[in-house]
């Protein structure tokens, strides 16, 4: 094998390993967001639920607090308002989040 | 240099309108620039006076002005402004949906002493000229209330600061994974609740520093004795202290020892019964003459 052919063929392989790391590293950087986006979002709903759980009947800090917050927090509130119509139907919930059906 | 602060407080019908008008008409004659402002819903400083007041202060003599703060006026324009920034913030369908919700939230309970506080931020807003303002307090609980009001509130905001904090510390990890050059970005929520932690912060300094004075009016009988104990003891939770009391419309003869034993070391003032209605600026001012000797001890 001449010294060029040897050259173009580590340089091809080089460019191979990089692209394998990119899939790699793209797929678990993909991974890590999922994990924390899910844990991202319990603690969103635990926030939630904790200034305006007034709504949904729950203890609630002085209510001027809530009024004061409630404009800041419009993506909140309508996963409060989503969750309050899944609750009937937590298996369905599972389900979608699992990607079954 | 900031205002004294004046709060006469204690059970209802024990005279408070009364004996804070008195002061705040001595504090006046004495030359201080001094305003006097009605918290009580009952609003009896424009029969005190025998004129009418209202949200804009109107002055009585030249170093003396009177306000009456609307506790309604204030939960409307609270309610409105509320309103107003979730139509900003909100989408227009669940803006929709929310403001159904949010009728309900204006029969909350704790709006009321809200009003008040944000009445109270808004007097000193707009009395930084003044001498001293003397508060004229609602009953009891909701006086009570009103001095809690931003320490658990406080509470509150330092538990959902430290949740959010956490929020916003997952947000940044997850923006960092994506890849670098994507751009954080900040926490409107978290920004709000350091602007409201401030602002508490500020209001529960001002009731708690040794300018703002509680004086606790009560008459010489065993329930209005009770009910003081009380106030004292809440207030002391929130570390408020109160000033000194005030034994109003004290009977010829008798004596207030008993009173005076059972909140020493506070000091103990005694005025007695009027002999006339204490009503119009004349009739004050000749309860004032022979009674003077008693307010430079609580002003």
């Amino acid at each position: 094998m001449s010294e060029e052919a040897k050259g173009s063929w580590i340089g091809a392989l080089g460019r191979k390993t990089l692209r394998l790391w990119r899939i790699v590293d793209t797929v678990s950087r993909a991974k890590a967001v999922d994990t924390l986006t899910v844990e991202l979002e319990e603690l969103e709903n635990i926030f939630s639920l904790l200034v305006l759980g007034a709504f949904v009947g729950l203890p609630s800090p002085p209510i001027h607090l809530t009024m004061d917050l409630m404009p800041e927090m419009p993506h909140e509130f309508e996963r409060m308002i989503e969750k309050i119509g899944t609750a009937h139907d937590p298996l369905g919930e599972l389900f979608s989040a699992l990607g079954i059906g | 240099m900031k205002p004294e602060l004046h709060f006469f407080i204690g059970k209802g019908g024990v005279g408070k309108s009364t004996t804070a008008a008195l002061c705040a008409l001595f504090s006046s004659l004495a030359g201080r620039r001094t305003l006097l402002v009605s918290m009580d819903p009952a609003h009896n400083q424009g029969d005190i006076f025998e004129s009418r007041f209202g949200e804009k202060p109107r002055k009585v003599l030249p170093t003396l002005t009177v306000r009456e703060i609307d506790a309604d006026y204030w939960m409307t324009r609270h309610l409105k402004e509320t309103r107003d920034q979730i139509k900003r913030t909100y989408l227009y369908e669940s803006a929709f949906n929310l403001l159904d919700h949010f009728k309900v939230l204006q029969f909350s309970p704790g709006l009321e002493e809200y009003a008040l506080l944000r009445a109270f931020e808004d007097v000193l807003a707009h009395a930084g000229h003044q001498d001293r303002i003397i508060f004229d307090m609602a009953p009891t609980a909701i006086t009570l209330r009103f001095f809690s009001l931003p320490a658990i509130s406080l509470i509150w905001l330092d538990e959902l600061t430290k949740l959010r904090s956490l929020i916003c510390e997952k947000k940044e990890i997850i923006t960092k994974i994506q890849g670098p050059g994507q751009p954080v970005q900040g926490d409107r929520v978290m920004e709000k609740l350091h602007h409201l932690a401030e602002r508490h912060t500020r209001l529960r300094d001002r009731l708690v520093s040794q300018a703002t004075r509680i004086h606790l009016v009560l008459n010489n009988d065993r329930l209005s004795l009770v009910e003081a104990s009380r106030i004292r003891k809440r207030l002391g939770d929130m570390d408020i202290r109160i000033e000194d009391l005030l034994v109003n419309r004290l009977p010829p003869g008798q004596s207030a020892d008993e009173i005076t034993r059972a909140f020493e070391p506070v000091k103990c003032a005694t005025l007695p019964l009027a002999t006339e209605a204490l009503i119009g600026l004349p009739a004050l001012r000749r309860f004032l003459e022979t009674q003077g000797d008693i307010f430079p001890r609580l002003l």
